[in-house]
């Protein structure tokens, strides 16, 4: 079979760091919650500017992937997948915008709706299938996250605790027919037994696009918080361990694990059930906050370019999204130095 | 409940209703609430095992209180005797040769506790206590038989024998020795006790049987 190679991920961070005063100065902001690592508040995060579209965060995402592999290279990609955090419109996804940016012309294009926090998991997955079984040879996959500084900073939700956690990025990765960094396998579950469960609440009961005065935000309940803390408890390091198994290692043999950081008490969880040190579960949550699906590849990002990945390290990136409907992790034996 | 309250708040370190918020006492659980936790964060100062047992409380009650049933249902106690002390037995802890093992049982049939208390090598402080409770399955769980609980308390005498000098041999390992593998060991007998109750049960047949030896009464 073709080995598939995640060759190089990059990524982009819109304006000035935001401190977390923005949200625990506010007037009437909640703040009896901000002690509990479930709701910490992060000291930095980044917004978007307010014209700021995913498909101009992906545009600037791909910038230095174009200079260090060439904008023939990139241009020439076959396979282009993104998913939006929050979709700037309905109907119409960012891909084909994010092509007519970059100027490609990929035989393969995926708007990814679902897989959420964990979606550049499933993407990889998706572009190593498409590289394995068709003509293809290299795939683009994108993560673009815009809701903190939209949908959290609207003036009622912005004194929510769940306000603070949010922060904007996109991470984007180059997947490649190659043997350089091999994908050493993926796993993944949709559990449709788990849809549902994640909810957008709007007091006046209106349909998200229609007009009216109540505000957006994520219908979380205590009780439906305690279910997904469960779930995601034991989803991650579950498909994580499946993951091991398959590819006949320990989980204390994973040199680099990268998760989605929802909070402080996730990232805990998981490195304990791993038995993983906290030097080897890397996160960037105290810089950019909750990333939802961009903290993949932007942490990896951030690992690469300040040397915490070391040449053969057994890399494994994973999480669960929205309320446990999809889980994944994906194993990589990185060999993809910058220097 | 005014008056309690106010006393209740010179205790300092109480989480209730009245001084934290749902949210707050909702976020305070999750902070608790790990993935996994180490074997000796949950079982090294106290081990509590429990498992379902299709056989009526009452005759798992019954056979628990009835201590020459220790004979049938543990790993290594056998050959209870009666001593000279009315309601102390004496047998053979045969984990380790030569070990004497004395035992007391005090059970209530309200309750439906059975306290084993035992210590090896003398019967003057027994201070091995094994707390076991039969609850009705129905009431619990909404289904026949028995849900039984056995907790054992780390008493500093298993990390330090006070009587070394009681020892068969010098070189005869402690009871204490063995604390990590309680929860297994454990474990291991309770599915002893449920495999004898659930087949004596199942076929129809008393879930007793007669001691080896009868007690001098």
């Amino acid at each position: 079979m073709t080995t598939v190679s995640l060759t190089d991920v990059a990524s982009y961070l819109p304006g000035e760091p935001v401190p977390a005063e923005f949200y625990t100065d506010f007037p009437g902001a909640e703040d009896k919650l901000r002690n509990h690592p479930m709701f910490k508040v992060p000291p930095l995060r980044h917004h978007v500017a307010g014209d700021e579209t995913n498909a101009d965060m992906v545009e600037r995402a791909v910038q230095p992937l174009i200079e260090r592999h060439g904008a023939a290279e990139i241009r020439g990609v076959d396979v282009l997948l993104v998913h939006s955090q929050l979709p700037d419109l309905p109907f119409v996804g960012a891909g084909t915008e994010v092509a007519r940016r970059l100027g490609l012309n990929p035989e393969w294009l995926v708007d990814v709706a679902n897989a959420g926090c964990a979606s550049f998991v499933h993407m990889v997955k998706l572009a190593r299938q498409i590289l394995t079984s068709t003509d293809a040879k290299t795939a683009l996959i994108c993560n673009a996250q815009s809701a903190a500084g939209q949908w959290f900073t609207q003036s009622e939700v912005r004194k929510l605790a769940q306000a603070a956690i949010p922060g904007d990025g996109c991470g984007v990765g180059y997947v490649t027919t190659s043997a350089e960094s091999p994908v050493l396998d993926v796993e993944t579950r949709h559990i449709g037994e788990y849809a549902g469960d994640m909810t957008l609440a709007v007091d006046d009961g209106r349909k998200y696009w229609e007009p009216g005065e109540s505000q957006l935000r994520i219908g979380f309940t205590d009780a439906s918080v305690a279910k997904v803390l469960a779930r995601g408890n034991r989803l991650v390091p579950e498909v994580v361990m499946e993951l091991c198994r398959r590819i006949g290692v320990a989980s204390t043999d994973i040199d680099v694990l990268i998760t989605n950081q929802p909070n402080r008490t996730f990232l805990r969880n998981w490195r304990e059930a791993l038995q993983l040190p906290a030097e080897r579960h890397l996160n960037t949550f105290d810089a950019y906050g909750n990333l939802f699906g961009a903290a993949l590849p932007v942490t990896l990002d951030r690992a690469l370019s300040s040397g915490q990945v070391a040449d053969g390290d057994l890399m494994v990136l994973g999480g669960f999204a929205h309320a446990g409907d999809f889980a994944g992790a994906v194993a990589v034996r990185w060999h993809g130095g910058r220097d | 409940m005014s008056e309690p309250s106010s006393t209740l708040a010179d205790i300092p370190g109480l989480v209730r209703i009245e001084n934290t918020g749902k949210e707050e006492l909702t976020a305070h659980c999750m902070e608790l609430t790990h993935a996994v936790y180490p074997h000796h964060q949950v079982y090294g100062q106290y081990c509590t095992i429990h498992e379902h047992v299709d056989c009526p409380p009452e005759q798992a009650y019954d056979y628990l209180r009835q201590g020459h049933h220790l004979e049938e249902w543990t790993c290594s106690l056998r050959d209870f005797a009666p001593t000279g002390t009315p309601g102390l037995w004496v047998g053979h802890d045969r984990l380790e040769d030569d070990t004497r093992i004395y035992c007391r049982v005090a059970a209530n049939p309200e309750a439906m506790t059975v306290d084993y208390h035992c210590s090896w090598d003398q019967g003057e402080k027994l201070w091995m206590i094994y707390l076991m409770r039969v609850v009705p399955a129905r009431l619990v769980l909404d289904k026949p038989g028995s849900v039984i609980t056995w907790t054992n308390c780390r008493h500093p005498y298993y990390d330090d024998n006070p009587h070394p000098g009681l020892a068969p041999r010098p070189d005869r390992p402690w009871v204490g020795d063995y604390w990590d593998l309680f929860y297994a060991g454990h474990t291991v007998e309770m599915r002893n006790l449920k495999a004898i109750l659930e087949h004596r049960h199942r076929g129809g047949l008393p879930v007793g049987s007669a001691p080896a030896r009868t007690v001098a009464q």
